[in-house]
Order: structure tokens, then sequence, then C-alpha cells
């Protein structure tokens, strides 16, 4: 810890040695070196909440973010007019540096806005996505489709109703009979904490926004390297058709079982038959002082049926959220998200219920600037679930985040 | 297993990260002249002087660059337009005592291209500062500084929204929605002050006769006071170099 803390003033006093004179201080824009060919931002962020004690806001089984001190350092570098890298390193309270984001964009006319991508890209799926900053997010919690573990799992599966019945309100760690034994966190819908590896493409033109991607991994769960013998498919278009609105739509669909797992239940050559498939919907409307934004994500998971009572029916989830912000005074907002997170039901030997818990998330707060790029955060969650160990919880936290 | 949060620790690291982000900002003068100074003649200005030079910045300009969001499903068109940034601005450290009190005017600050046009104001006390926003895009300008601050919302394409600025200071205007989007406006309770050329040259007329500090600003960075002599109907010459 000691080591990853002295890297971290290593580094600030880095980027600060890039700066004039003038300001002994931190950068409060990206730093630009070798001409402007080399482009660096950052982002850090410290949210200090109360225990969550019933895992509503864990991003795996370990971090909590109402409990999480996170470092971001993004690098552009840009090698012609068509072709730049970016990357992007982060640190979760203090821990070692992993490589976030690493690909390679290349833009073929350096007047069109087509882009191809290659690597580690950024998601296709979602508006969300694109706001994954604790500086971009108005409140401290996240949205419950990228964040609330639900109790799947990519790794193991259960072999019947009853077992998947058994561990509802328990995705922060979760365990099955068929593939890994090792009780692990499950999948959010979407993950809005690691990205999949793969191919981009996107395009504008005018008001219209389309990306494709092509990748290993799925949108619960986006992987490095491939673990079974198919790929996701995600499509995402968008359209600003008045000054202030964006419409979104978004679908993906791809194998998420791992090919070791899904041989448990099924035997082999079958991994690619257990797909899951998404679908979203999004709106952003702003004027004036306020801000209001929308989302729901409907996903679909396909798992093996293996012993009775079979599970005999796709495991479908659909997560909505309305949030809005208002300015009230320069510098100092009010914000305010509702957000519920429901199941299919599923049939087992004497009860028949949703496979998992439903969660209902309301949270309200509001934000300070001290300075341009440096905000403090506080807010207040009200969580309720329909099962679990857990089922409510009232949780107070605050947040600093500095960002250049 | 509990979770594992070191609280105190990061919030002393962060709060030390926090605290040495605070950007030292360079007050103008917010005084009027003190006593000593020469005071304006009912002669008129048949017996004033000009002060003319140049200001060398000597430090490398760098174009505004957006923030690398590796989460940009495309690129952005790069801007690489220094020239904006190489205004200066020379002002006087105090007025003549009995220099009359500025008028005040109209300004204007552009959002165009996703820039504020000019990059840097410099208007006197009272001044209204018009800020239209010329994109198809929504801009929302805003300013957290301690002489006037403000936030005018978002508003699209043709409409305009206007600031009046009663206190001198340095007032610096960003973009809520574009980070890259920033502009200074240098606010004056005298009207001794001059704005660079694009050879970096500047001129003031109309100067009393007497002993005066100048100082020049750029972007941020100030010179040292320097002393300057103007003699009657005299031309003076001060250079001035920022590093």
């Amino acid at each position: 810890m000691k080591r990853a803390l002295r890297a971290l003033l290593v580094c600030a006093l880095a980027l600060s040695r890039q700066l004039p004179a003038r300001a002994q201080a931190l950068p409060s824009e990206p730093v630009s070196i070798a001409d402007g060919h080399v482009t660096i931002s950052g982002d850090v962020s410290a949210a200090f909440g109360g225990a969550d004690t019933g895992f509503f806001n864990y991003t795996d089984y370990e971090h909590s973010a109402l409990r999480v001190f996170r470092v971001d350092l993004t690098t552009a570098v840009k090698l012609n007019d068509h072709v730049s890298m970016l990357g992007e390193v982060r640190t979760e309270n203090v821990g070692p540096l992993q490589a976030y984001a690493f690909y390679l964009r290349v833009r073929p006319w350096a007047r069109r806005a087509f882009d191809i991508q290659a690597g580690r890209v950024p998601p296709t799926f979602g508006a969300f996505t694109r706001r994954i900053y604790a500086s971009e997010n108005p409140l401290i919690g996240y949205p419950l489709a990228y964040q609330y573990l639900t109790s799947l799992r990519a790794d193991a599966l259960p072999i019947n109703a009853n077992e998947l019945l058994g561990m509802r309100g328990r995705g922060w760690l979760s365990s099955y009979s068929i593939g890994n034994p090792v009780p692990a966190a499950g999948l959010p819908l979407a993950s809005g904490f690691r990205w999949d590896t793969g191919v981009q493409v996107h395009a504008g033109a005018g008001l219209v926004d389309a990306t494709v991607a092509v990748t290993t991994g799925t949108l619960s769960n986006p992987l490095f390297r491939d673990d079974n013998s198919g790929r996701q498919v995600a499509a995402r278009l968008s359209a600003r058709p008045i000054a202030g609105l964006v419409l979104g739509t978004s679908a993906a669909r791809g194998p998420f079982v791992t090919a070791t797992a899904a041989r448990g239940a099924v035997g082999a050559g079958r991994d690619g038959e257990f797909t899951q498939t998404a679908l979203g919907a999004d709106a952003e409307y702003s004027r004036d002082y306020y801000l209001i934004r929308a989302e729901t994500v409907f996903s679909e998971w396909r798992i093996p049926a293996v012993g009775a009572p079979v599970i005999d029916a796709p495991l479908r989830a659909l997560a909505s959220y309305v949030e809005g912000r208002y300015k009230i005074r320069p510098g100092l907002y009010a914000a305010a998200r509702l957000d519920h997170l429901g199941f299919s039901e599923l049939t087992g030997t004497s009860v028949r219920t949703t496979w998992d818990a439903p969660v209902t998330r309301l949270e309200v707060g509001g934000g300070y600037s001290i300075l341009r790029n440096v905000l403090v955060k506080v807010s207040g969650q009200h969580n309720t679930r329909e099962g679990g160990r857990v089922t409510h919880l009232n949780v107070m936290a605050a947040q600093i985040v500095y960002w250049f | 297993m509990t979770p594992r949060p070191r609280p105190f620790v990061v919030a002393a690291a962060f709060a030390i990260l926090a605290v040495t982000a605070l950007p030292a900002v360079p007050a103008l003068p917010a005084s009027p002249a003190p006593p000593g100074l020469p005071a304006l003649s009912s002669q008129g200005l048949r017996d004033t002087g000009t002060i003319r030079g140049r200001v060398d910045v000597r430090r490398p300009s760098t174009p505004p660059e957006r923030r690398p969001n590796v989460a940009d499903l495309g690129a952005h068109v790069a801007q690489s337009d220094v020239s904006d940034r190489l205004t200066s601005v020379v002002y006087f450290d105090a007025a003549p005592r009995t220099a009359a009190a500025p008028v005040p005017g109209h300004a204007v600050l552009d959002q165009r291209d996703e820039r504020f046009v000019p990059h840097v104001l410099a208007v006197t006390t009272g001044t209204v500062v018009d800020f239209p926003n010329s994109d198809r895009i929504y801009h929302n300008v805003f300013s957290l500084s301690k002489t006037r601050p403000f936030d005018l919302g978002r508003y699209a394409a043709g409409r305009s929204k206007a600031i009046k600025f009663d206190r001198p200071g340095i007032v610096r205007v960003f973009c809520d929605i574009h980070s890259h989007m920033n502009a200074f406006i240098l606010v004056f309770n005298h009207s001794f002050f001059a704005l660079t050329d694009a050879e970096g040259r500047y001129r003031i007329d109309n100067v009393p006769p007497g002993s005066y500090s100048l100082v020049a600003w750029n972007e941020g960075v100030s010179s040292g006071p320097q002393p300057v002599v103007v003699s009657e109907g005299g031309e003076a010459e001060l250079d001035f170099a920022l590093r």
C-alpha cells in the first residue's frame, strides 16, 4: 500500500512538473506534452459511506461504490491525424494498477466522423457507460443496471430452479453445483466497471450516431480473453433531434456461459447456445438549469436446463431509472435518482417467485464545486430488496472528486 | 469476509492532493489610486503621454485540449490554434488618482466552434458582457470566481445571456458541458490597460505624466510590477518577458 501511495504521489508530482511555475499546484486542464501528441487526464475520487450490510452498492465482492478511493489516469497518444492510441489505468483503494482501457483508434478520413477502434474498447451499449467517471455522475451511487450484482454467474450454473432460487438476494457471493465451485460475485445486467475486447466501428452523420462492435465477452461479463466459442455483437444508435435532447437505443447478444461450465452442464460443444441478449433505450433532456435522464435495460440470459425442477425459460431482468439534476446557484446542484430492478418468475418445487430479489433504490443528494475541477458530493440512499438477509438499507455517503 | 475500507488513510492522501490542487489566481488591483500618484489636470489630453512596448511570452502555449475520455465512441476534431492564448494584457497596477471613473461599456464573449471568442477580454467595471451561443449545440457558461460567480444555464444556438461585472478582478469562464472551453475576463476599475496584438505589442494612450507601475498578464501568469515614467506629451517604452 505504501508503494502504491508513493507511486500516486510521484505521478502527481510528475504531472505538476509539466506546469509553468505560475501554478505550484496540480493541473486543472489535461496535460499536453510532446507538442500536443500526448495528452494525459485524470480523475481522482474518494467516497466515504456508511456500512452497506446488504451489499446493495458492491461492484464486486470487495468494492463498494460508496467506499472507494479511485484514481484514473487516461492517456491519448496521437500518432497522426488518422491514428491514435488511448489507454487508461486505474487503481481502487490503493490496490494494484489495472489497465481498464487500451485501444487503437483509426480514422481513415480525417474530416469524416468514422472511426475504427480495436483493443479493450469502450462499451457500445447504453448511455451511462459514457458517464462512468465520478465527475460525470451527479450522485455517488451507480444505476442498478450497471452495478447491482445479480445471483447469476458465467462460470458456475445452478443444477435446477431450486438452487437458483436459493441464491435470491445473494449476488454479492453466490455459488452453484456446476462449474466453478468457489463462491464469487454474480453479474450485473451490464458491467460499468470492466470493458470488453474486440473491434468497434463508429460513424456519425449530422444528428445521428451509430456504433457496432464485435467483442469476446458479453454485456454482463466483459472479457480480455474469450472463455467460450462465441462472440458478442452489440450496436447502438443515438440521435439529437433538437438541442438538448438525446435519444438512444442499444442491443447486444452473445454467449455468456463459459465453455467449462456449459460442458459440465450439458456436454461439450453447446456453450454457444447460452446467450445473453440485451436491449436498451435511453433519453436525456437538458435546458437552463435542469437535466433529466432516463434509461431502461432489458436482459435475457439462457442457461442450461439440467435437473428438475428445470429452469425451462430464459431468465429475464428489467432495470429502469430516471435521474435529474438542478443547479441551484453557481457551483451548487441538487440531484436525485429513482431506480428499479425486476426479474422474471421461476417455478421451484414449492414456490413460484422471481429468480432474483427485485431491488428499488432512491438516491437523493447534491454537489458543490469548490473549484471547477474539485467537487464535493453528498447523498443519501434508501434501498429495498424483496429477499435476501438485508431487505432495507438507508445509507449516507460523501465523495470528493478532482479531475483534470 | 468484510470490505476493507481505509477511509482515514485515503482521506488524508486525497486531502493533500485536493489542497495542492488549489490554483493561485492573481488578483487585480481593486483599490483606487494610492496617494502620491499624479492627478489628471484640467488641461485635457494634450499633455498626456503614451506607454508602449511588447510582451514576450517565452513559455510554450498549448492548444485547449479535450480531456481524452476513453469512453467516447468516436474521435473529436482536434483544435490546434494557440494564437488566442498568446494574447496578453498590460495594465496599471494602480490608476492615476484623479483619473475619471471608467465608462461602463458593452462587450461580447461569443461561443463558437466550442471555443470562447475572444479567449481574453479586458473590460472596465460596470461593463455588461453578452454571451451569445453561435454553435448548433448547447453550451453552459459559468464562473466560480470570487469576483463574479455566475451560471447562465444551458441555452441553444441563437440565444444570448448577459452578465454585468461590477467588481475588479479576474473572472475565469468555463463551459459546464465542454471542459476544454475556457476564457478570461479581466475587470479593471480604471481604463489604463491594453491587450497585445498578434506580435505581442501593446499601447496605452492618454497617460498623465508621472511614475507608474505596470503589470503584464498572460494566461494566469503575471509579471512583477515594472516602473515606468511618462513625461508630458512623451512616449515611454516598456517591454515584458513572461515565462
